[in-house]
């Protein structure tokens, strides 16, 4: 039961700030006058006094009205004096109540989904920054370099899998957005075009393109099978069960 | 009454057209799909599949998107039974006893009593809304901005009071919210606000952006690092049908979920999430011996998911008929509508019958397509839940560009989702939930608009907000509900509460 409510965040109440009960016989150290005995709390206070100042910052340039004919700043300026005001209550609750300490941050996950989500983002059409020029490389090329690239967030990426779900769901998704829905989507890039023989339509070479796509990664599908299938068993369990 | 049979059927030849039924078969199956597998949840998929709605037209395209929403309900359900593991935030309490009731080799008759307690809720809720929308619509007429601003406001406090966790930071994320919500250029002035002169924030941020950044990108970070376990049931499923004794156990669970469901979900400020939890307790203390549940009591999982369905139907009430979005859902609900060039609202249900009673019969239809598509299938979704979530996760990220490239045709787009993605895993880091900063973003600029609105018309007397009856009223509800929440005894009651 514990798992299953920590997994979808329906985590047991952690009472960041105004708790009245609970931590306090956990710690069991002795009580210290002024030590930050939530660290949770303080850095989520600390966070949202930030927030505060920059959104103040932000808006300082911008008139703030009368309550008769409001300002553009004069709701943001409220706003932000509100989050100010919460995240000091934090900061005061973090020192009087004892509370959840800070959670361990892992790198390699948002590291390479952020990673993932750039590629996509300046190959998917022309894109430049700079000196910097990516020529647009469309659809067959931004989505199995983001579903490679962010496979990697997990310790448990295999290439061989990766590879083969990058090119038959990159010639699914052309396939449903491009040739099904119409979507104005960029799908290959455009010096492909130049291959193919003049008279063929962006449909064929659409469909041409995917099929090549989908057939390379079944293609890949019988290459060291059997060897996966060994450690693959191992994830999830009850993989025998009766169903 | 007449008028209610008339409008039915209008709503029913319009859904059940050719084209209107298969989009809500679609739709059922994709929600389906997505309750089942954990990890993706219905706020991302239907931002990843808002562009595909595009060719549609908006009847087809809202009975498919309404489809995937309740499927994901129905979806929850089975993987909270079969798995332990609530498929969605709203099974949760389905897995208490649902789950002992699939190790007992009753899975078959869980997941059965939770179909049919679904398809009940879905009936009734169905005909709650048809019943309600008219009233309702009438009194929004005479609903000015102070009332709606006070409307709204008392659906943030229900916000607050509904997040788990501390009070204290459910009220900040509902102001970043709203201060997020004030990003872009001022509608009034013209002005630019917190832009940084940067061109693509002059419009605001991208209500499908933030979404689908806080809810798919934040997500699969947080995911990542949880090695999950998931504890299949190794029993047979066993038969699917509830027996005699099973229904005349569950037969008053499921009424009284369906009633508490369907209350709770009317309320602004997503109460739909509340009402599992709320039935759940109710049954406790009802039964004879409490002591049952947990240990798979049938009535613990018919109470809470026939709750839980009504909920999630009509909470398109306050959509339908005053035009405000009560939960994530309903906001990227307003986002169809309006790419349709549909403003909800009142006027939908006189401008748009068609589309305000088909969507209605539409529900109806869908419920009834789940009871069937739902227990055969069961096997393949079992299947599905095996899926290693190395394979998933890459697929979903993939979906997620795509879904929001395809919206805008703007890269930006797919770079913000991967920066609110990292703003939402750092929240979630400091124990903050990001689902009462959706909500407050959504209620945002429409806050603003009608707060000034009022202010204006009153010529900046704040008193005009408690010198009308109306809005005087839906403060002091707001007020007295925060003050309730904030005394020590209630307080732990609800502590309680989403402990179990």
């Amino acid at each position: 039961m514990i798992a299953a409510t920590t997994w979808s965040g329906w985590k047991i109440p952690d009472m960041g700030g105004i708790s009245m009960s609970s931590h306090a016989d956990r710690s069991g150290q002795p009580e210290r006058r002024w030590s930050i005995r939530s660290p949770q709390a303080f850095v989520a206070g600390l966070t949202l006094v930030l927030l505060c100042v920059f959104a103040l910052w932000l808006t300082s340039g911008l008139p703030q009205g009368t309550l008769r004919a409001m300002g553009p700043a004069m709701l943001p300026r409220w706003l932000a004096v509100g989050i100010g005001l919460c995240g000091l209550a934090l900061i005061v609750a973090s020192f009087a109540r004892p509370g959840d300490g800070l959670e361990r941050w892992s790198l390699r996950g948002p590291l390479f989904v952020l990673l993932a989500i750039l590629a996509f983002a300046v190959t998917i059409r022309p894109f430049s920054i700079g000196p910097i020029a990516i020529p647009g490389l469309g659809l067959a090329v931004a989505g199995p370099l983001a579903i490679i690239i962010g496979g990697y967030a997990t310790d448990e990426a295999r290439p061989r899998e990766l590879l083969i779900l990058a090119l038959t769901l990159t010639a699914f998704c052309m396939l449903l957005f491009g040739d099904l829905l119409n979507l104005p989507i960029p799908l290959f890039p455009q010096s492909l075009a130049g291959l193919f023989p003049d008279g063929w339509s962006q449909k064929a070479i659409l469909r041409v393109t995917a099929t090549i796509l989908a057939l390379v990664g079944v293609a890949l599908l019988p290459v060291g099978r059997d060897r996966s299938r060994k450690d693959g068993a191992t994830d999830v369990a009850g993989h025998s069960g009766g169903i | 009454m007449n008028d209610l049979l008339n409008n039915l059927s209008l709503g029913f030849s319009i859904a059940l057209s050719l084209q209107n039924l298969g989009l809500a078969f679609l739709g059922c199956l994709v929600g389906t799909l997505i309750g089942v597998l954990p990890g993706v949840g219905p706020i991302a998929t239907i931002a990843m599949l808002l562009p595909i709605t595009f060719g549609f037209d908006p009847v087809g395209a809202l009975i498919m998107l309404a489809g995937i929403y309740y499927g994901a309900q129905y979806g929850g359900s089975t993987t909270a039974i079969l798995v332990n593991i609530p498929g969605e935030a709203t099974s949760v309490v389905t897995t208490l006893d649902g789950h002992q009731m699939a190790r007992q080799g009753r899975a078959g008759v869980a997941l059965g009593i939770a179909a049919i307690g679904s398809f009940f809720a879905g009936t009734v809720a169905t005909v709650v809304i048809a019943a309600l929308g008219a009233p309702l619509t009438r009194l929004a007429l005479i609903f000015g901005p102070a009332e709606y601003f006070a409307l709204m406001v008392m659906g943030l406090v229900f916000a607050v009071v509904l997040a788990r966790g501390s009070l204290l930071k459910a009220v900040a994320m509902i102001l970043f919210g709203i201060l997020l919500s004030t990003v872009g250029t001022d509608l009034e002035t013209g002005q630019e606000r917190m832009t940084f002169g940067l061109q693509f924030l002059s419009d605001g941020v991208d209500f499908a952006v933030l979404a689908m950044g806080m809810f798919g990108v934040a997500e699969i970070l947080r995911n990542l690092e949880q090695t999950e376990h998931r504890d299949v049931v190794r029993q047979a499923i066993g038969r699917l049908l509830p027996n005699k004794e099973d229904f005349r156990q569950s037969a008053a669970p499921i009424v009284r979920g369906t009633i508490i469901g369907a209350i709770l979900g009317i309320l602004p400020g997503n109460g739909a999430v509340l009402g599992p939890f709320a039935s759940y307790t109710v049954e406790k203390k009802l039964a004879k011996d409490p002591s049952r549940f947990g240990r798979g009591a049938i009535e613990g999982v018919a109470g809470p998911e026939s709750a839980n369905n009504a909920g999630a139907q009509t909470s398109f009430i306050p959509l339908l008929t005053l035009g405000i979005p009560p939960n994530a859902v309903m906001a990227l609900m307003v986002g169809a509508m309006t790419i349709h060039g549909i403003v909800p609202g009142p006027q939908v249900m006189t401008k748009n019958p068609n589309l305000f009673w088909g969507m209605i019969a539409s529900m109806w239809i869908g419920n009834l397509m789940l009871l069937i598509i739902n227990l055969p299938l069961i096997g393949m979704w079992v299947r599905l839940l095996k899926v290693p979530y190395r394979l998933m996760f890459p697929a979903i990220l993939m979906f997620c560009c795509v879904g929001i490239y395809s919206i805008n045709s703007l890269p930006t787009d797919v770079m913000f989702i991967g920066l609110f993605g990292l703003i939402g895993y750092a929240l979630i880091k400091f124990g903050f939930e990001p689902a009462p900063a959706l909500l407050g973003f959504v209620l945002g600029r429409l806050m603003e608009e009608n707060l000034r609105r009022a202010l204006i018309l009153s010529r900046g007397d704040l008193a005009t907000f408690i010198d009308r009856p109306v809005s005087a009223g839906l403060l002091a509800v707001a007020a007295i509900l925060l003050v309730l929440a904030l005394l020590p005894s209630i307080r732990k009651g609800r502590d309680e509460v989403f402990v179990e």
